[in-house]
């Protein structure tokens, strides 16, 4: 026998061992492949997409395939660990230290080879899957057909390979004359107690308030230039909470004997602050590719908020028209004429209103300013059951403009108020206050006065048409059919609010649905690491339980232990990105100027429930294993 | 203190194996018991099934007039806990804690005030002299301390009864000797009831009795007079007068 066959052989026989390395790098091949699918995707390629949208997928593509290379590394290195006393075995046996690197070598590249096609398999399946359900949750009709993946196969393929062949020749690198024989006898005994500078703990904290602070301070454009800084900054900082000041805060702690003494603190903690060198590792993953995953989809669910929410909020009816300003009375008759024909041939029953908008210019503005009397405003405002307003005579009110107004300096309404409405007489009537309202269609706010005083403004300067429907609820599909063919048929004059919504969730759809994947690969992914995390150290545990348990420890102790356990292991980074990701999405929300505050808490709630559905669930087969063992 | 009635242990599995057959044995409060035996006659099994980690298939065990194995299993695990003490061959401590940690962590668990443990601690380090190496950690103490740290873990809550398995089995003649005075010690000065399984003769001559057990029955019983040595030599007698083959005593030193 050879030693290549004696390699070969050894991945053969010991398969339990190899089998978890073995899934994880299949596993990430996975992830990297399903997603290369998307990024190749031909619907991608060919411009339809946004620019910037392509870019973040290749940052995003770039950021998994870093994340793929630590966590391939990480995997192999405990797959190491835990063959200490096979090398050492093979040592005493006469093997060279040459050889067990040829063999670790041999090895590494096989089971790279093999994850890679597994993964690459497996990831077609997981596309398809991808896929279905994204068919039936967004609205991507046929936009994103499934296609046979040739250049994401291959550069999958290559990169992987490429990827497995440098970690395996650093691996072997890595285990010199020494570093074997320290693999060997270093057993459990000569793994320190990781130590933390307080130094590094005040920097981590300075960091991350320093980033905090910044992200939620900046406004407007500012963010954009903050956010480089930020992010690196924070980064930083997290790393070193979770190298440093966590390290700090266990070591703190445990030398506080009546915390540390207490109850099952003992046994809890003394290997929590033991593996926190191996914890701050994947516990910074996590929390960073977490917290990209949480942006991602929140900025992304954010923006088509805004998106949607502007038109809705601007558009009460069902359907709006204003003519092109030099149409003609017959011109706009006949155009409403036309948009009551399609209505009723799609069977949608509305109710209309219409009346004339009015323009005047003021004195001390640069712009012509609309003034409606009351009657015209309630008309409008009944249609959609809005509160319609009683003004007395003299009175004239603001109304505020728009929330979709992006607004730097003084608001509309402040310059309404501050200003009278000039009557023919040369009187002038004072606003007494302002309101909100969404029943006209202008952005900019403007006037409603008194019947009474509306016949004594000035010259009108400019007067638009406007026309409205308010369709009754639960027609949404005929409503859309009739906005396409309003849109069609009308030139633009007519507006249906419900197809405008649907073109825009329609052209939205593909990137929504990229960001969600993004997002869902990467929360899998740091799932998966404190999965790793939890199993690698599984056996020690058994022997540790086992060990106190014939002293004496009762199932519900057992039972406190394990759950505190895993529940520090699972939150404590989630918790970490859930702050992140609350910091970005304050800032993202002061970029846009909108409130995103019900965007965030659905999103990073969601995650959250997940996350706590996934400890239940890990939880209950850790227990069930270390119970089987101990009891 | 002790008694068992007709105890038995078969093993299920492929091949039923019977382990123990039929033992009848009592222990006075304050004795010091030694088991021996060959290798294989059932000694672990016996002792596990006396501290409770196992089950006998029939018979009785009466702790102080209770049969533990009637508890409920949190109760049983409380009962381990506070009323039997532990020594172990591979002394069972938990390398990530300090020596005084590891003493206390039976304690803790029963939730007792953080003063009341040092003080109890302090006091066992004391008197087994391990008071300097209270802060270091497992691996820097040698197999004798760590042996004897065991003993003060099994002893900070007084228990009733003391169950060492091959307690010298992992250490050299001079640790050995140390371990077994500081346990007859303990026997005299708490009065604690001692059962120790070993096979090492020398250990054992420091027993008040030994009984002798062969596949997995009561084989026969010395009692100890005034002189150790002659002990000690009635209990190599003994052993060679069992036959079996002089290797499963490969551990003899004098
Ligand atoms: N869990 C078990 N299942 C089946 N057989 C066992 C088990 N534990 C011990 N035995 C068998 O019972 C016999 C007695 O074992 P043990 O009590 O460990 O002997 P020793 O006197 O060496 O301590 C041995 O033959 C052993 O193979
Ligand atoms: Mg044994």
């Amino acid at each position: 026998m050879t030693f290549r066959q004696f390699a070969f052989n050894n991945v053969l026989r010991n398969k339990r061992l190899y089998i978890a390395y073995f899934l994880s790098s299949m596993f990430t091949v996975m992830v990297f492949f399903t997603f290369a699918i998307f990024a190749f995707h031909p619907a991608f390629s060919n411009g339809s997409v946004n620019q910037n949208a392509l870019l973040g997928m290749a940052a995003a593509g770039g950021i998994i395939y870093v994340f793929s290379f630590f966590f391939v590394l990480y995997s192999m290195s405990s797959f190491l660990q835990s063959r200490k006393k096979e090398f050492g075995l093979l040592i005493m046996l006469g093997a060279t230290n040459k050889q067990i690197r040829l063999m670790v070598f041999l090895e590494n590249i096989l089971i790279g080879f093999f994850a890679t096609v597994g993964g690459i398999l497996a990831g077609l399946l997981f596309a398809k899957a991808i896929l279905l359900v994204a068919e039936n949750v967004l609205i991507i009709s046929e936009s994103l057909p499934f296609y046979f993946p040739t250049l994401a196969t291959v550069v999958t393929f290559g990169s992987f390979m490429l990827l497995f062949f440098f970690i395996s020749v650093f691996v072997s690198f890595i285990l010199r004359t020494n570093k074997l024989t320290d693999l060997v006898k270093g057993d459990k005994q000569s793994k320190g107690e990781p130590k933390a500078s307080i130094f590094l703990s005040v920097l981590a904290a300075l960091l991350l308030l320093i980033g905090y602070g910044t992200a939620i301070y900046v406004e407007g454009v500012g963010v954009v230039y903050a956010m480089i800084p930020v992010i690196i900054v924070v980064t930083l900082g997290t790393y070193l909470l979770f190298t440093q000041l966590s390290v700090f805060f266990i070591r703190r702690f445990k030398n506080n004997t009546s915390i540390f003494w207490r109850k099952t603190n003992m046994l809890l903690f003394s290997d929590l602050s033991f593996r926190m060198k191996d914890n701050a590792r994947t516990f910074f993953m996590v929390a960073i590719i977490s917290t990209v995953a949480f942006s991602a989809i929140g900025s992304l669910y954010g923006f088509q908020s805004y998106l949607t929410k502007g038109v809705k909020e601007m558009n009460p009816f069902t359907v709006t028209y204003s003519p092109w300003r030099d149409d003609s009375k017959e011109i706009i008759e006949n155009d409403i004429n036309k948009i009551n024909a399609i209505l009723e041939e799609e069977n949608v029953e509305a109710k209309m209103e219409d009346m004339e908008l009015t323009y005047y210019e003021m004195l001390d503005q640069d712009r012509q300013v609309l003034i409606t009397k009351a009657s015209d405003y309630n008309r409008f405002a009944a249609l959609i059951g809005e509160e319609t307003l009683n003004l007395e005579k003299d009175k004239a009110i603001v109304v505020e403009q728009s929330d979709a107004m992006l607004t730097q300096g003084t608001k509309a309404s402040e310059v309404l108020m501050a200003s009278n409405v000039p009557l023919k007489s040369g009187e002038e009537i004072k606003p007494s206050h302002v309101i909100k309202s969404d029943v006209l269609g202008e952005l900019n706010g403007y006037y409603v006065v008194n019947d009474d005083i509306y016949n004594q403004l000035g010259t009108v300067v400019r007067s638009d048409h406007s026309a409205a429907w308010k369709a009754e609820d639960g027609q949404t599909e005929q409503v859309i059919e009739a906005g396409r063919k309003l849109d069609e048929r009308l030139d633009h004059k007519a507006f249906s609010v419900e197809y405008q919504l649907y073109e825009i969730n329609k052209a939205f759809g593909p990137i929504l649905f990229i960001g969600l994947f993004i997002g869902i690969v990467f929360f899998v992914s740091a799932g998966s690491f404190l999965y790793f995390r939890l199993f690698t150290d599984l056996d020690e545990e058994k022997r540790k339980f086992r060990s106190i348990a014939k002293i004496g420890l009762t199932e519900t102790e057992l039972k406190k232990v394990v759950n505190r356990q895993i529940a520090l292991l699972f939150f404590s980074p989630i918790v970490v990105a859930l702050v992140h990701g609350i910091v970005a999405l304050t800032a993202l929300s002061h970029f846009f100027d909108y409130n995103l505050t019900v965007e965030s808490s659905l999103v990073l709630g969601s995650f959250a429930l997940i996350q706590i559905v996934y400890f239940l669930i890990v939880r209950f087969f850790y227990v069930k294993q270390v119970k089987r063992m101990v009891f | 203190m002790l008694r068992l009635s007709k105890v038995s242990k078969i093993y299920e599995g492929k091949v039923a194996y019977r382990a123990l057959t039929d033992i009848n044995l009592e222990i006075e409060k304050g004795e010091f018991v030694s088991i021996m035996g060959p290798s294989g006659s059932g000694k672990t099994t016996l002792l596990n099934i006396i501290s409770t980690n196992d089950m006998p298939t029939t018979g009785e065990v009466e702790i102080e007039g209770e049969n533990p194995h009637k508890l409920k299993k949190n109760a049983l695990a409380k009962f381990r806990r506070n009323e039997l003490g532990f020594i172990f061959q591979d002394f069972n401590l938990l390398h990530t804690l300090t020596v005084e940690e590891n003493i206390v962590l039976p304690l803790t668990l029963d939730g007792t005030r953080v003063k009341e443990m040092k003080e109890k601690a302090r006091d066992i380090a004391e008197s087994l002299g391990i008071s300097a190496i209270m802060k270091k950690r497992t691996y820097e103490i040698s197999g004798g301390q760590a042996q004897r740290v065991a003993i003060a873990r099994a002893m900070i809550h007084k228990p009733k009864l003391l169950l060492a398995d091959e307690p010298t089995g992992n250490l050299d003649s001079k640790a050995s000797k140390d371990v077994m005075k500081m346990l007859e010690e303990i026997n005299d000065k708490e009065k604690t009831s001692l059962l120790m399984v070993t096979h090492d003769p020398q250990a054992a001559s420091y027993s008040d009795r030994v009984i002798f057990i062969r596949d997995g029955k009561l084989h026969s019983e010395i009692h100890r007079g005034e002189n150790r040595q002659a002990f000690f030599q009635k209990i190599i007698d003994m052993l060679s007068l069992m036959g079996g083959d002089g290797n499963d005593f490969s551990s003899v030193r004098v």
